[in-house]
Parts: C-alpha cells; structure tokens; sequence
C-alpha cells in the first residue's frame, strides 16, 4: 500500500504524463494562442464597421423606409402591403421614435430590386457611368502608356525628384479640392480657358452648364488626374522588366516592335493590367468630383452611378431603396476586387515560374 | 543634332510634360496671393502685387462669415495622425499572424479587406451612418451620455482607422513575408518571447513598410471628404478643412469667395505634396494600396 502511493507505477506515470499533455494541449488551444491574440483587434474591427453594417444593408434593402416618411419600416413586397409571417421585435431603436422589426413576409420583398431594375434613370445613369468609365480609363491608358515610354529614360534627368512631384500632384489631392480648382479655371467670366478661348476668337463658353460641354468637361478632368497614375503604373511595368534582357535585346539589335513585344510585354503586362483595373474600379466609383463641379447637372448629364446613390441617401433620405443600390454596386466592387487579385496572383505565379 | 542637345530637348520635354499636370494647381496658388479684384480680373493677371491677405483671412477667421480655420487644421492632424497610427499597430499584429502562421482563409480575410477599399463611398456610408445612429440612439437610451459617441469624434476615428487598415495589413504582409524566417528562428532559439521577436526583430526590418503604410494613409484620411460630411456633426467637431471647403461650394447663390477658397487649398494641399516630394520612392506601393511593389 504505501509503496504503492509513494513509488508510481509505469502505468500511473503513463497516465501522469499524458495528462500533463492534455493540460498543454488545452493550453495552446486555438483559442488562446499567439496568432489568435494578434487577430483579435483587426477581427473586432471588421466585424464593427464591416460585417455588421453590410448585414445591416442587406437587412435594409428588403425594406421599405424613408427617414422623410413617418412609417415604422415595412418589407418591401411587390404588390403593396403583404402579411407578416413572423414579427420579431428586437430593442433597436434605428431612429428616436421607431424601433426595428425584424418581419419575414409570405411573399419575398424584393420590391426596392425591381424598383431599380423598371428605373429607366438608374440605368441611364449605370450607361453613362459605363461611358465615363471606358472613356475616361481608355484615355487615360493610352496617354498614361506614351508618357510612361517617355519618362522611362529620364533617370539621371537634373531635378527629376521636383518634375515628378510636380506631374504626380493631381492624383495625391482630394478630387473636391481638384474639381474646385476646375470650376475657377472653367468659370465663363474669369475663367482662365474661356480667355483663351476668346484670345483666339472664339466664343465664350460655359463649360458646366452646358449640355454639350459639361460631360467633356468633368471627363477631361478626370483624365488629367488620373493619368500621372498610369504613367506611374507604366513606369513601374516598365522598371519591372530585367536589365539583362533589355541589354541582350539591344546586343542582338532586335527592332523597336519585337523588343516591345517579346521583352517588354512579358514582364510588364501584369502591372500595367493591375494599374487599368485599379482605375477601373476608381472610375466606376466617382462621386466627389461630379458632386463638387457639375452635382450631376445640366438635367442629367453627369449624373454618375456613386452621385446617384448619394442623392438617394442622403438627399431623399430613402434608406431602403439606396441599401439595394448599394448591395449592388457592393457586389460589382467584389466582382472587379476578385478579377483583380486574379490578376495579381496570375503575377505572382508566372514570377515563381520564371 | 549631337546627343547632349539631344538629351536637353528631351529633358525640357519632360519638364513640360510635369509643368502641364501642374498647371491647373499653380493657378489656384496664384490666386491665393492675389486681392478679390485681381482673381475675378479679365483677363486673368499672370503679374500682380503678392498680397498675404487671403491666406491670413482663411487661417485666422478674418472677414465676413469665415469662421477660424485652424480647429479644423488641428482637427485634420489628429483624426488622421491618430487614426493611422491606431490602423497600423493592429494591422502590423495581424500581418505577423498571417505571415508567420499558417492561418486558414488567409487569402480570403486579405482578400475581404481589401475590398473594403474598392466599395463606392456612399454605399459604406449609407450602412455605417444608420448603424453609428442606432448605436448613439441606444448609447443615449442606456443613458452613458446624451453625446454623440459613433457621430463624433470616436466613431469617425474608427471609421478612418478601419479604412486604413486594408493598405496597412496588405503592405506590412508584403514586408514581413520579406523577413526571413531564420530571424526569427534565431531569436526563438536564444530563448525571446513572441512579443520580442515582434517588436525587436521583425518591426525595425519593415520600417520602410510602415512608413509607407503611415504616408499614404494619411494623405487619403487627409484627403477624406464624404464621411466627414455626411457622419461628422458641426457640434463634435471632427470637420476638416474639405469640408469647410466644400461647406463654401455647396452654399447656393452661386458666388464663391474664391480668394479664400484658394487659401483654403492652399493650406490643404501642401502636406500631400510635401509627402510625395520626400517619400516618392513609396509612391507605387501607395498608389496600388501595397499591392504591387516597386520604386519609379
């Protein structure tokens, strides 16, 4: 007996050992680990101000709800009023006087979808957004690319730090501040282009507020910020391709074309697609600069999709139907944000290859 | 032509090309430098007498209807410079998670943050503002304080911090996975805690990450317009100076006081230039949210 409690069995010591594993085990469960504390800000974080307000908008979206309108929320059903299926109350107060609702009709309310897909409006304004989209980033590439090619040899050009700093200026500040400085120079009084335009005889123009200038215009503006952007992009395309291959290229004499196409091309054509999608996805979300020059006027001119759910939010304050618009235009940043990793990683594995 | 004419014509070019971009923003300095009858002149006056008037007018709240510039100056330095400050520390810890430890749906968590980024504004604006209302109408039912939290000061920084976050983890993940793991292994073996090999061996190699990360953020919470004007209320003072800007555009009647909105940008868009003068070589990563990497 006491031999047996003071000197342990192998079995008893088996036992000991492995439940002393057991404790560390639990110890360094997933749960407590390093990693998982290194997370836990960022995960917080999300959750907060992104998961939560996205389920909150795709909640919203299927109701009907305008903070101009004193009814409580309603689900959105096609035809009017539909009946309640189950009605949860919960405590939210989503303004001082109504609570939330949580209410699962019999019909789905998909009503605020259909709404914009019947809304000729929304579709022009998706068309004109589609225009200004192709045009402006089309351009800016074209121009961007020379430009790049131009720059491309400028690297012991005296003050090329200031020249680049000055060419990069329009892109690193705000498009308000930009779409300001726009208004000035397009004023038809004062503004610096339309005395240049009557300099040489022509007739004032009021660039704004016409119908056939006012989309040029804000196009043109655009353009001029973002197209330091893709000369950035080229340059970096371009720095990408490997010395050694460009001199071989020049000691075999190949012609401009074929070193464009069988050098440069390779390497480069991955940052330059990232620089045109990345502009892409810029483009398509315009808002402050339509806001600032034109508030999508003459009639509907400028009106791009971004200004557009602006207005529904926080002009007409309908709540319900901008969260639909807004799940949309999510889903086509998701849409364009996954064809861009796509590309990013087709990058990154051509590069582990090559 | 000889080749050192040549090179000249070419350079000038290029200078040209630079000046050109510029234009349109030396305008608006010149016009902060000139008197009210000198910007509305016709023709427009390339010479004049510099005057100071307009850029004292906007930064000390002399003349009519101009309220003080220089809260909102000092509201801008602190929202941005807390904010990405905050963003950093936690991405700089999630960076090292998802570098160092095979955790699973790294790409797809990466992947999530970053699209945070390419969303349109109003949509996230839209959610967050009925969200921050709920929550301040609860705070104040509760009865913590009848102040706004989510529509002031604290909420906004969040708001900023959150959408520093993607840039800083995508950026910091880019130059971590360029420390070798041998560093670390060595420090493990010498007997230093997680926290040591984090702080003392993997956070001075990516220094030039988190300069990056901590400039270009910056500039966009600098930069930021639309959340500040649609979530930041007059009371709590989170507006900053695009605001002011756009609050003189917005105005109706039409009749802009240009001379004092050209000080206004003045003030406002010297950082971001000062920023892409000394950190140039950080452009690229910044431009691309730290996607792509690489020195112009």
């Amino acid at each position: 007996m006491s031999t047996n409690t003071a000197i342990p069995t192998v079995a008893e010591r088996n036992e000991q050992a492995l439940s002393a594993e057991r404790k560390s085990v639990i110890r360094k469960s997933k749960f407590f680990s390093f990693p998982t504390l290194l997370l836990t800000p960022i995960l917080v974080l999300f959750v907060l101000l992104n998961v939560i307000p996205t389920i909150w908008l795709i909640g919203f979206s299927f109701y009907r709800y305008s903070l101009q309108s004193p009814d409580a929320p309603r689900p959105a059903c096609v035809d009017g009023p539909c009946i309640p299926l189950i009605v949860i109350p919960t405590n939210i107060q989503i303004s001082p006087t109504r609570q939330l609702e949580i209410i699962i009709p019999s019909v789905p309310p998909i009503d605020n979808y259909i709404k914009i897909f019947n809304d000729a409006d929304i579709w022009g304004s998706f068309g004109r957004t589609l225009t200004f989209v192709i045009l402006a980033v089309t351009i800016q590439v074209i121009l961007g690319v020379l430009l790049g090619f131009l720059f491309w040899g400028s690297a012991r050009m005296p003050g090329r730090r200031l020249a680049l700093t000055l060419l990069f200026t329009p892109m690193v500040i705000t498009p308000v501040a930009s779409a300001l400085f726009w208004r000035l120079l397009y004023d038809p009084t004062f503004g610096a282009i339309n005395f240049l335009i009557t300099t040489f005889g022509g007739q004032t123009i009021n660039f704004l507020t016409n119908n056939e200038w006012a989309f040029p215009a804000v196009l043109f503006v655009d353009i001029w910020m973002w197209t330091p952007f893709m000369i950035l992009m080229t340059l970096a395309a371009l720095g990408s391709v490997p010395k050694a291959e460009l001199e071989a290229a020049e000691v075999d004499r190949m012609s401009w074309w074929r070193k464009l196409r069988f050098v440069i091309w390779p390497h480069g054509k991955f940052i330059l697609m990232l620089g045109i999608l990345l502009r892409t996805i810029d483009a398509f979300k315009t808002t402050d600069l339509v806001l600032t020059m034109t508030r999508g006027g003459p009639g509907n001119i400028t009106d791009l999709i971004g200004l557009r759910l602006y207005r529904y939010a926080f002009a007409s304050l309908n709540i319900g139907f901008s969260s639909a618009l807004a799940v949309l235009l999510l889903i086509t940043a998701i849409a364009f944000t996954s064809i861009y990793l796509w590309v990013l990683n087709a990058r990154r594995r051509s590069e582990e290859e090559g | 032509m000889n080749s050192v004419m040549r090179t000249r014509v070419y350079y000038f070019i290029l200078w040209l090309v630079a000046l050109i971009f510029f234009l349109p923003i030396f305008w608006i300095v010149l016009a902060a430098f000139k008197t009210d009858s000198d910007i509305l002149a016709v023709p427009p006056k390339l010479i004049f007498v510099p005057t100071l008037e307009q850029i004292n007018r906007a930064l000390f709240g002399r003349g009519q209807g101009i309220s003080n510039t220089i809260p909102y100056l000092i509201n801008s330095i602190v929202l941005s410079v807390s904010s990405v400050s905050l963003a950093i520390i936690i991405s700089f810890l999630a960076a090292f998670a998802f570098s160092r430890y095979k955790i699973r749906a790294t790409n797809f968590l990466m992947f999530l943050m970053l699209s945070t980024r390419m969303v349109p504004a109003s949509a996230t604006i839209v959610a967050v503002f009925q969200m921050y209302n709920a929550f301040d109408i609860g705070i104040r039912n509760i009865g913590i304080t009848q102040e706004p939290v989510f529509r002031g000061f604290p909420g906004v920084l969040l708001l900023y911090t959150m959408f520093s976050i993607p840039f800083s983890l995508w950026i910091l993940k880019g130059f971590i996975d360029g420390v070798s793991q041998r560093y670390d292994e060595t420090a493990y073996v010498n007997g230093a805690s997680n926290w040591h090999v984090l702080f003392r061996v993997v956070l001075p190699q990516v220094k030039p990450g988190i300069v990056a990360a901590f400039i270009f953020n910056m500039i966009f919470v600098w930069n930021e317009f639309l959340f500040n004007f649609i979530l930041g209320t007059p009371k709590t003072n989170t507006l900053m100076i695009p605001y002011a800007l756009a609050v003189g555009l917005v105005n109706p009647g039409g009749n802009f006081d240009w001379g004092y909105i050209a000080a206004l940008s003045i003030l406002y868009v010297t950082l971001p230039i000062i920023m892409i003068f000394f950190f140039q070589k950080y452009l690229l990563v910044g431009m691309t949210f730290g996607t792509v990497r690489g020195e112009v």
